[in-house]
């Protein structure tokens, strides 16, 4: 069997733009291994003289798709790997990567508690994972996503978010916007605070299960205001999803 | 994003989370689920939360309650050196 550690090399199926700075990717793998959501898989890039560079992409695929994963990715200016996926990689290239990885920041549609989801920027990334898992399991836990972007544009996943939600009576999915906001907008228009996750938590309940993923200082203000306002810190996990992802 | 870091070395900080494959790799297990106790303050938790500083040579990872060192990782083309001495312990689950 594949060792989860073991270098494979996977060809690009297919490449899909998200928003200006933001790209998925599909990956065809030979040796796939189902993940559990909020894994990751680590991409390496050898460049002709030997040198490497190495980064972690959290997984946006459910792991009911066999042989194949999404991988999300923003472009960060100057980033070596992220820019070599942008700019250089088309389909039917071929890239190193090893996975699934990881096994704190998971989620499984087993665990069947209320889930309050916490997203800033790309940081949707692994909880797109969970919540498209959750679809396809057939899960009906309450779910709330909470989606922090800067501006309507740089919302990733938006129309399927709509759809999920639309076919969904138990997912709840509320944006905020904290630069600008289109005429008639009716989400949040401001950082996630306090009085916002009273508000997202309240109709969920005390035993609700708390992923939260974004920049730091989203991360961990969300996750001192939820302390704060009753929710015990083993309830919550966290990871930071900073623009070093390169 | 909107969420901007008082200075430029917790911008780029991340957590032990995206260092999941060297850590298994050190250790032979995954990692990140298992709790270490930070030597300075105490504090006991999942490796997963640890903070982690990737842009140097090598890896600092910090205590999230205290800040102090609790891993630091070098790897060289033939081996890893891996300081550890920021904590009291590291559960390395075996089965």
């Amino acid at each position: 069997m594949q060792n989860t550690l073991d270098w494979q090399i996977a060809s690009v199926k297919d490449i899909k733009i998200e928003t200006a700075r933001v790209k998925s990717f599909t990956l065809t793998l030979a040796n796939w291994t189902p993940h559990r959501t909020g894994q990751h898989y680590d991409i390496r890039l050898t460049a002709e003289d030997g040198y490497q560079a190495q980064r972690s992409y959290s997984i946006a695929s459910e792991p009911e798709r066999v042989g194949e994963i999404d991988i999300t990715a923003e472009r960060i200016n100057d980033g070596e790997v992220s820019t070599y996926l942008h700019d250089v990689l088309i389909k039917g290239d071929r890239v190193e990567v090893r996975g699934p990885i990881g096994g704190y920041f998971v989620w499984e549609a087993s665990m069947s508690q209320p889930l309050l989801l916490i997203a800033g920027g790309s940081g949707v990334v692994p909880l797109m994972s969970m919540i498209r898992h959750r679809a396809a399991a057939g899960a009906k836990n309450p779910t709330t996503l909470l989606y922090s972007s800067r501006d309507f544009e740089e919302i990733i996943y938006h129309n399927e978010l709509d759809k999920l939600q639309a076919a969904n009576g138990n997912l709840l999915i509320s944006h905020t916007l904290t630069r600008s906001q289109p005429a008639g907008w009716k989400g949040y228009a401001r950082r996630i605070d306090e009085s916002m996750l009273q508000e997202v938590v309240h109709p969920l309940g005390r035993s609700v299960q708390v992923f939260i993923c974004g920049p730091t200082l989203l991360v961990e203000s969300a996750a001192n205001a939820l302390v704060h306002g009753g929710i015990m810190p083993n309830q919550i996990r966290t990871e930071r999803f900073g623009p070093s992802g390169g | 994003m909107d969420y901007p870091s008082e200075d430029f070395n917790r911008e780029l900080m991340l957590d032990a989370n995206a260092i999941a494959g060297l850590l298994h790799e050190i250790f032979g297990v995954e990692m990140t689920a298992a709790p270490a106790k930070c030597a300075n303050c105490g504090n006991e938790a999942e490796i997963g939360t640890l903070l982690a500083f990737t842009h140097g040579p090598g890896v600092v990872l910090r205590c999230s309650a205290c800040e102090n060192i609790v891993v630091r990782i070098v790897r060289t083309p033939d081996a890893f050196y891996l300081d550890a001495r920021g904590a009291d312990y590291l559960k390395i689950q075996i089965g």
